[in-house]
């Protein structure tokens, strides 16, 4: 029985950890485990430790450990650490030597992604045999490369072997939120169901419903869920950023010191970095101008 | 058939065995005839014995209320008919006349009649009136069980052991008895011999039909209310139902189910059913039309002797072996539920209706349930699901099934549900958008299942459960006969439990964070993780409850409608005189659904729990504003207010001065104390007072109290304590005048004044004393007066030692000129918000008429707006797409690509979708905004319009965190947010137009008010550049953008000038005086034209250019508006006018029409050439075509593009 299923015994740990709730999957009693889940559940935890900063102790922990799934774990934690290249070296050899395990699809298929190898990411993960996480993955990665039709289409099909499950209706409420329109609302739906239970709630989920309201055009509400994440985390960087966003659509002027607490959590943000390269690019653009009679 | 389904036990109560039932057709109320010989009155709904009437001898089995006067009937084994008054209590009369048992007993509907059937064998019809016997029908030949008049004709019924039912005509009994109004000789006649055949005793009632058919002694009989049926019950085990017309009468059809004796039995008083119970422990329901069962309800160890119906309500009424129990047969609560302003019930016609809350209508029928279960038992539950219009229905019938049906989009009349989903399950409700959860309490599971009424998952709840109520997002609220438990669907377990017993329904407050748990006489109220806040109990039934949007629970009793606040404070809102259940208040209006679920709105007074609502809150101002605006008085509150230790709030609803004072002296507000004990001036208050104030260290009102109460030695320690010896001396003089030593001595101590002393004691002739005082302080010279006086010598005198004479100490401290430090408290919040209230409520005064003078302001805006030229050539807006780049091809193909590689982003399609400068630079494409822009308004110069660009640029992308281990997925907000076609999506605009010209320009207005022009100017600059890149709705909406862009400009140039004005120095006296000029010109709002022309003709003054000033001092006078302004330029006006001439010459022409260059800041007379500026419109003298425009600081001057695009 597929141990993530409705039944299995990993369904809670999985949904904490796709539902941002790390400290959650890191508590998680796995004691009572039997033998054959024990080592997904402890790469759910590795995994999450690595997304709560403690990569380091991830790496320590697996050190030595020959098991593919804990290499893969040991790549992740590599990327997570800055040493892209050699994240990536691992999970090459690992696509080679193993690459029909699922955890290493996955990983791999992160680490890959991450350092902007799309294409090998779904090739590894194109070899996947049902695997939810997989198909997340594959549908983000498309909509990365904006190949929304690509997207919709795997999850299209996910839907069919798996529809209720919390991957399917996440990574369906992705592609609604580029694809817009009725879809919105939905996700919309899916994320305010997660993010407002308690049971389910964290500072991923109550951002990405911010997100789902600000693309409704409900600014008002938007600002009281990201408010809410930044009661929980003041330090997310996705709430800031999507914060500082919001901040340009209503108007209000308290710019500064959110960019700067932005930059000091994390200066490679997209939004930051893309803000520069247009900055640069605004300047060159501009230059090709003058009036005809400098005054 | 499930003995459970639909029984609803209202009351029960333990005796003897119960042998006559009657209802009382209005009161609550039931009459109880038992075994033991006692009669009891029960209050069924408050569960009460309310009376005990005990004077038959032996068992009475025969029991009626009088339909309109206080009194019953009843007839018992001592073969006795009594009427007693209940009102009176006792027993008015007996008609004895029966030979053995009376059987039953029965009031005439409208003739003063009762008919009674006993065991020796006759039936007699009796008035009570005259206490007579009327008529005694014979034929039956063995006990008369049972006999009852006809609801409407002249007819009687009677049954009997002889295994026979009889129908007797009593019409000629009524002839013979009608009052005698006007009798003709012939009448009275034929009366007497009517009376004469009475003797035989045939004519008055005659046997009409003589019904067989029992093979066994019939027990009861009884006619239908309307119909002409009879239903009979005998020991045969039968039912037995019999139609008669006028001729004859005959058996239509038996129900057969009873196993033993059947002993009573009635038609349904509305419904087409047979009631009948049985020595078989059972009551059974029949279906009158098919004769089948429909429901059984049984007992474990009573057999039922008789069965009763209330006329008007849905209520029933067995007496057993071991009492009476009361019950209805089915729920008379409609299903329903609310969505917003909508309201979703079933009728009892079941028929889906809607009722809109706001305009107060119904909805034709939505949708008919005439298929859902058993026609005799209505759907329990409906939940609404609004994201699918789909509703919820169970029902208790067949052991319980829901049906799961979309609403059709408008109601078409009766349209039978035609696309429904139904299964088994006692509760259905939707726990999300797609989901609903079933509880099946036999199996004990519930089910989530999906829209397809597929089941997602299933778990077992907690043992016992009940009933299921929805818990919040993902979560259920799970019933359990002693507890609720608030259950987690995704993790499958409980999280939170509270032991509550029995409860009914949950209701949520509107804002889900709390919870209304009902049970039968309890309201908890939990958070929404299912702590316990508050709880209260009802001696009588809860019936529903809704909540207030303040968060107040208003629930409704069988005959109240209560409030509860959070913290268990309650009350009583209103009575009502039949049973509602609310479903939501609004204001003063409770909406409710009556027992034939119609929607109905019932008036309250909200003040008083909206005030208590308020203390809790400390929202003192709602507070204020109901002591203002509403009659909230008398004693409860007062007493609630004192109770929660609110006295100074209490002390503000108060008249009377007795309780002011009282309340005033609790919440230690002394102000009001001395006001109140002055206007009742009582010794007693005054004491009372003087206690308080000298416990507040208030001693100038302790020292008032003394005075009015002539407390002197009080008053005078007072005064020594305060070192007040001005006032000491002064009550030494009063005690003087008073003769009153002891006080005079007391002072003349507290003051040290030793010859004042001796002084008394020798006017009292107490010379030793006086001799010893003045001998101890020195005073020889007393002394010796003192033994003249007295005609003794010093050495007769047997002195003792004197010690240091006693001064009292001198007062370091002027105590007496104000008050010790007081106690604090003396203003209560709620007092300090009153005062606070009073200057907020004048500030808003003011703010009220400023608000006035901005609208005014506003209108002249928009005034001055539509003056602004609107010559703009039109024909220009429509050119500058030839820039767009073909988008159609590039779309396409991304559309048929299949396989892998990237595809281009939302943002690239904004590009291609718009004309728009903005749209290019939201979608990152600056280079092509910027070409835009330069062909369309000729923009060379874009450093300014950085700012504008990024924030654009970042408006329009949102991070949605995605899988661990990746960036944020980025999307694109749109403007068009109900789009989805890709060829059609527009970025959003930060700072459009209405948010430019609420909020920039208006804070541009204040600055300009305020005179902080360098701070101003770059907030005009800056709406030039946000209108620049940016995007309107419609045409109308470019017009106004041209408006705006308009206004900026000239409150840029404005604003420069003066800048510039500042920035000179002082010796370039002509300048200043032409720059402060040519500030009066640009076309800015009137009231801030006024303050440059004041600027401009106060400067000419100073610098005497009267003839200037004084055209200055004309234009304000023109333009009107502030008083002061006025004045000061009507008296600048007079003083030019004595001497109209300028001593500095300057370049201004006051009757030329000009404008201003923008660069040069001179005028530009009428009919000169100039250029201008292709986005703002600012003029400029041709010399300085090419440079870059001064007013938005990025157009080229002179350069005439396209138009300026706003609009695709």
């Amino acid at each position: 029985m597929d141990p993530y299923s409705a039944e299995g015994e990993l369904i809670n740990i999985h949904n904490h950890f796709h539902q941002g709730q790390y400290t959650e999957v890191v508590d998680f009693d796995v004691s009572s485990l039997s033998a054959e889940n024990a080592l997904p559940a402890r790469v759910l935890q590795l995994r999450a430790r690595i997304a709560l900063g403690q990569a380091e102790d991830v790496l320590a922990d697996v050190q030595g450990e020959k098991e593919p799934e804990l290499e893969a774990v040991s790549a992740l934690a590599e990327q997570a650490l800055g040493n892209n290249d050699k994240a990536v070296e691992i999970v090459e050899s690992l696509a080679q030597s193993a690459g029909d395990n699922a955890t290493v699809q996955i990983l791999g298929g992160t680490v890959l992604a991450a350092a902007g190898k799309s294409e090998d990411a779904l090739a590894l993960l194109g070899k996947h045999e049902g695997s939810l996480d997989a198909v997340a993955l594959i549908v983000q990665i498309h909509l990365q490369n904006n190949r929304n039709d690509l997207a919709l289409k795997a999850v299209t099909e996910a839907r069919r072997w798996a529809q209720d499950s919390l991957l399917v209706n996440l990574a369906e409420s992705w592609v609604g939120l580029r694809l817009g329109g009725e879809r919105y609302q939905q996700a919309f739906y899916v994320f305010e169901e997660l993010a407002q239970a308690p049971a389910t709630s964290s500072v991923r989920t109550l951002v990405s419903q911010a997100v789902a309201e600000l693309h409704l055009g409900r600014t008002e509400e938007a600002q009281a869920a990201l408010d809410q994440a930044l009661k929980k985390d003041p330090g997310y960087t996705e709430a800031i950023a999507n914060l500082l966003v919001l901040n340009v659509i209503t108007g209000s002027k308290t710019q500064q010191e959110l960019t700067s607490s932005l930059v000091q959590a994390n200066p490679e943000h997209p939004l930051l970095t893309d803000l520069n390269e247009k900055s640069e690019l605004f300047d060159k653009a501009a230059s090709k101008y003058s009036a005809k009679v400098s005054a | 058939m499930q003995a459970s389904s639909g029984m609803l036990t209202k009351f029960e109560s333990k005796s003897s065995r119960a042998k006559g039932i009657a209802f009382h057709p209005k009161r609550p109320w039931i009459l109880v005839s038992l075994h033991s010989s006692t009669i009891q009155l029960w209050d069924y709904r408050m569960g009460t014995l309310i009376d005990r009437f005990e004077e038959h001898d032996g068992p009475v089995r025969g029991v009626d209320f009088h339909k309109t006067q206080p009194l019953f009937v009843s007839g018992g084994d001592d073969y006795k008919i009594k009427v007693w008054s209940y009102q009176t209590r006792r027993c008015l009369f007996t008609l004895n006349g029966h030979l053995d048992y009376i059987r039953t007993v029965f009031f005439h509907h409208e003739l003063p009649w009762i008919v009674s059937a006993s065991d020796d064998q006759t039936i007699r019809i009796w008035n009570w009136q005259n206490r007579s016997l009327l008529c005694t029908m014979t034929g039956h030949n063995h006990y008369a069980m049972c006999a009852q008049f006809h609801p409407k004709e002249d007819l009687v019924v009677s049954a009997s052991l002889d295994q026979s039912v009889r129908v007797w005509d009593i019409s000629g009994l009524r002839k013979k008895h009608s009052a005698p109004t006007s009798m003709s000789f012939e009448d009275q006649v034929n009366r007497a011999n009517q009376n004469q055949t009475d003797m035989f005793g045939n004519t008055d009632a005659v046997v009409k039909f003589v019904l067989e058919g029992h093979d066994r002694g019939v027990n009861w009989v009884a006619f239908h209310p309307t119909m002409p049926l009879i239903v009979s019950a005998g020991d045969d085990r039968l039912i037995k139902l019999w139609r008669m017309s006028e001729t004859k009468a005959w058996e239509v059809d038996t129900c057969r189910g009873h196993f033993a004796n059947a002993s009573g039995c009635l038609f349904h008083p509305h419904q087409d059913l047979i009631l009948s119970a049985g020595e078989d422990k059972t009551i059974r329901v029949w279906d009158l039309n098919k004769r089948t069962a429909v429901h059984t309800f049984k007992r474990e160890n009573d057999r039922f002797w008789v069965i009763a119906a209330h006329p008007e309500i849905n209520l029933f009424a067995a007496g057993h072996d071991n009492g009476v129990m009361v019950f209805k047969l089915e729920r008379e609560r409609p299903a329903s539920t609310v969505y917003q302003n909508q309201l979703f019930y079933i009728t009892k016609e079941k028929h889906v209706k809607s009722y809109d809350f706001q305009k107060n209508v119904e909805s034709p029928t939505l949708l008919s349930l005439k298929k859902l279960g058993s026609p005799w038992v209505p759907p329990r539950t409906l939940s609404y699901n609004p994201s699918e219009r789909a509703v919820l229905v169970t029902t208790p019938a067949d052991g319980g099934s829901y049906e799961l049906i979309n609403l059709p989009r408008e109601g078409s009349g009766a349209t039978d549900a035609t696309d429904s989903r139904r299964g088994q399950g006692n509760s259905a409700i939707f726990v999300a958008r797609n989901r609903f959860a079933v509880l099946n309490t036999s199996s004990q599971t519930v089910d989530i299942k999906d829209l397809q009424n597929n089941t997602t998952r299933s778990f077992k709840p907690p043992v016992g459960t009940s009933d299921i109520y929805f818990g919040g997002t993902g979560n259920l609220l799970i019933i359990t006969p002693t507890a609720v438990h608030l259950y987690d669907i995704q993790q499958k377990k409980t999280t939170a439990e509270l032991a509550v017993n029995g409860v009914k329904y949950v209701v949520w407050s509107n804002d889900g964070l709390y919870a209304a748990l009902l049970s039968k006489h309890n309201v908890t109220i939990v958070s929404k993780t299912l702590e316990q806040i508050s709880t209260l109990h009802e001696t009588i039934r809860i019936k529903s409850a809704t909540w207030d949007d303040a968060g107040v629970l208003l629930y409704s009793t069988l005959n109240h409608v209560k409030y509860t606040l959070l913290n268990g404070d309650n009350g009583i809102v209103r009575t009502l005189d039949q049973t509602v259940y609310l479903v939501r208040v609004k204001g003063r209006n409770v909406y409710c659904l009556d027992r034939s679920a119609k929607p109905k709105i019932l008036q309250i007074d909200p003040t008083e729990y909206r005030f208590k609502l308020a203390l809790v809150k400390r929202n003192y101002e709602e507070m204020l504003h109901i002591i203002q605006n509403s009659s909230l008085v008398g004693q409860s509150i007062i007493a609630y207010l004192q109770k929660k230790g609110y006295p100074e709030i209490a002390l503000q609803f108060v008249q009377d001065p007795t309780t002011r004072f009282e309340l005033a002296i609790e919440c230690g507000n002394l102000e009001v104390a001395v006001e109140m004990a002055k206007q009742l001036d009582r010794p007693k208050l005054w004491t009372r007072l003087s206690t308080e104030a000298l416990a507040h260290g208030n001693h100038s009102i302790v020292e008032m109290c003394y005075q009015k109460l002539k407390n002197f030695d009080k008053l005078s320690f007072l005064y020594l304590t305060t070192g007040d010896e001005a006032k000491l001396s002064r009550m030494a003089k009063i005690a003087e005048h008073r003769g009153d030593f002891t006080s005079r001595f007391q002072n003349a101590l507290y003051l040290g004044e030793v010859e004042d002393r001796i002084q008394m004691f020798k006017e009292i002739d107490l010379y030793p004393l006086a001799y010893m005082t003045a001998k101890s302080h020195g005073l020889e010279e007393e002394c010796q007066s003192i033994l003249e006086a007295t005609g003794l010598t010093e050495d007769q005198l047997n002195l003792p030692t004197f010690g240091e004479p006693l001064a009292p100490p001198k007062p370091v401290v002027p105590t007496f000129k104000a008050n010790w430090p007081t106690k604090a408290t003396s203003q209560s919040v709620f007092e300090k918000a009153l005062l606070g209230q009073m200057e907020g409520l004048s500030l808003e005064d003011e703010t009220a008429v400023n608000g006035a003078g901005e609208e005014a302001e506003e209108a002249t805006m928009g005034d001055a707006l539509i003056e602004g030229d609107e010559d703009e050539d039109a024909a220009g807006w429509d050119m500058g797409e030839d820039i767009v780049p073909e988008a159609e091809e590039g779309f396409v193909n991304v559309e048929t690509a299949d396989t892998g590689g990237a595809g281009s982003s939302e943002a690239d399609l904004w590009a291609r979708n718009s004309p728009l400068a903005v749209d290019h630079v939201a979608g990152g494409s600056f280079e092509t905004a910027m070409q835009l822009l330069n062909r369309q308004v000729g923009a060379v110069n874009f450093v300014p319009l950085k700012p504008r660009f990024l924030e654009v640029y970042q408006a329009s992308k949102t991070y949605l965190p995605a899988s661990a281990g990746l960036p944020p997925l980025i999307n694109y907000v749109r403007r068009t947010v109900e789009e989805s076609d890709p060829r059609k999506v527009l970025p959003i605009i930060p700072r459009d137009l209405e948010h430019l010209a609420s909020n920039d320009l208006q804070l541009g207005y204040k600055l300009m008010k305020e005179n902080n022009l360098k701070d101003g100017l770059p907030v005009f600059r800056n709406i030039l550049h946000s209108v620049l890149i940016n995007a309107v709705g419609s045409d109308s909406e470019v017009a106004e953008a041209k408006k705006l862009i308009n206004s900026a400009a000239e409150y840029t140039l404005a604003m420069s000038i003066e800048l510039q004005r500042r920035s000179l120095d002082p010796s370039e006296l002509q300048r200043t005086l032409e720059l402060a000029a040519y500030f009066t010109i640009p076309k800015i709002q009137v009231p801030h034209r006024q303050l440059a022309l004041l600027n401009a003709m106060n400067l000419s003054m100073r610098n005497k250019n009267y003839n200037t000033a004084l055209s200055f001092a004309n234009r304000i006078l023109a333009n009107g508006g502030s008083p002061k302004i006025l004045e000061t330029a009507r008296r600048a006006k007079t003083q030019c006018e004595r001497n109209p001439n300028d001593a500095v010459e300057i370049e201004f022409d006051q009757f030329a029409e000009f404008e201003v260059c923008a660069a040069s800041f001179t005028p530009i007379y009428s009919g000169t050439a100039y250029e201008e500026c292709a986005f703002d419109g600012s003029k400029y003298h041709t010399k300085y075509k090419g440079t870059v425009c001064t007013v938005c600081q990025v157009c080229e001057v002179g350069k005439h593009g396209s138009g300026l695009k706003l609009f695709g």
